[in-house]
């Protein structure tokens, strides 16, 4: 009985560093938390990917399994946010026409928005004495999360730092969005996508997707357009200002 | 489903060696994304497999995301000293900046 049990503690102990089943548990738990989101109306407040890296932070540091064993698993899933990002061009070709029209409005809120997000993030956090290291690694915090990584590297930031501020910068803007809509009194969905996709990336332009696929649209628009735009002035932009 | 995925990652290839060959600092996915899109204004529209695969991806897009959020749990203990900076940046600079870019988007844009 004895070796047994011990032959499956060591069976457990090794199958923790296999990918299998850090990716299970990936889905597991997001799986758990898009059921209580449908249950939830789809509510903004209990936003899938916000409980579900609750949950699985807590479950690993219960269960001692380092974050970087648990990273290495999930490879797969973070590799297929590639094909995705290239997937997006159908929905941007679908409802280029739309689009079009509204052309002006969308560059100019995209260029206001680029420069005002890392300007409002890095000042905040600059009074509050924030060290330069984490001043640059909030920089990029709201261009897709491929770029941000991009633009950490060049900036000498921390790329751990500005990937988790990154996604949670998303799901603030996700949280976010009821008030601000509100407050702004901005109702119509496809402009609504505009400011997703400058301010919460990928994770707002996912939401936006669950609304209609218009808004979708116009919030990759607003992404790619901010993505592009900041990756292009924000290095060029830190380099002159002395980091 | 795997026509679909062969396209997507075939664009995603051209986007990464165009990237390569410019020494472009946006992302090979993005450069992808572009080089799609052109190719479906010269095709005039997705074939009915790729616009299910993407249909498909993009409705996970969210969970993309998952395994590098969770990371923000992780952080070394020299970052930890800053989280109230990192905190107040993230969810006022957030939320100040959606503010202004709603209100502006709602003065330029025409709704429908």
């Amino acid at each position: 009985m004895d070796t047994l049990l011990q032959d499956l503690h060591n069976y457990t102990d090794s199958l923790a560093q296999k990918p299998l089943f850090g990716l299970l548990l990936t889905l597991l738990v997001y799986q758990g938390a898009l059921w209580l989101y449908n249950r939830c109306n789809r509510s903004a407040l209990i936003h899938p990917v916000a409980v579900s890296a609750v949950v699985i932070a807590l479950l690993l540091k219960i269960s001692g399994i380092s974050y970087q064993d648990y990273v290495d698993a999930n490879q797969l899933i973070y590799f297929l946010l590639g094909p995705t990002t290239v997937a997006l061009a159908i929905p941007l070709y679908n409802e280029f026409h739309v689009l079009r029209r509204q052309a002006m409005p969308i560059l100019v809120t995209v260029l206001f928005g680029a420069l005002a997000a890392p300007a409002i993030a890095v000042g905040i956090a600059w009074g509050m004495g924030a060290s330069d290291e984490v001043l640059l690694s909030l920089a990029p915090k709201s261009v897709t999360t491929p770029i941000a990584i991009g633009i950490a590297d060049q900036i000498g930031a921390m790329a751990t730092l500005t990937t988790g501020v990154v996604v949670f910068t998303g799901i603030l803007g996700v949280l976010l969005s009821p008030a601000v809509f509100w407050l702004s009194r901005l109702g119509d969905t496809r402009l609504q996508g505009v400011v997703m996709g400058i301010n919460a990336h990928g994770v707002g332009t996912a939401r936006c997707f669950e609304i209609g696929s218009d808004s979708g649209a116009f919030a990759t628009m607003a992404m790619g357009l901010t993505g592009t735009f900041t990756a292009l002035t924000l290095p060029y932009l830190i380099h002159w200002l002395g980091y | 489903m795997l026509q679909g995925i062969i396209v997507l990652l075939l664009f995603q290839l051209l986007g990464e060696i165009l990237v390569a060959l410019t020494h472009s600092p946006i992302p090979g996915p993005v450069a992808g994304m572009l080089l799609l899109w052109l190719a479906l204004h010269i095709k005039r529209g997705p074939s009915p497999e790729v616009q299910r695969t993407a249909q498909t991806l993009v409705q996970y897009l969210s969970l993309f995301f998952l395994p590098a959020g969770v990371g923000l749990f992780f952080l070394p203990p020299e970052i930890q000293r800053h989280w109230p900076a990192v905190i107040a940046a993230m969810v006022a600079g957030t939320f100040i900046t959606m503010l202004l870019s709603a209100w502006l988007i709602r003065r330029l844009g025409s709704s429908h």
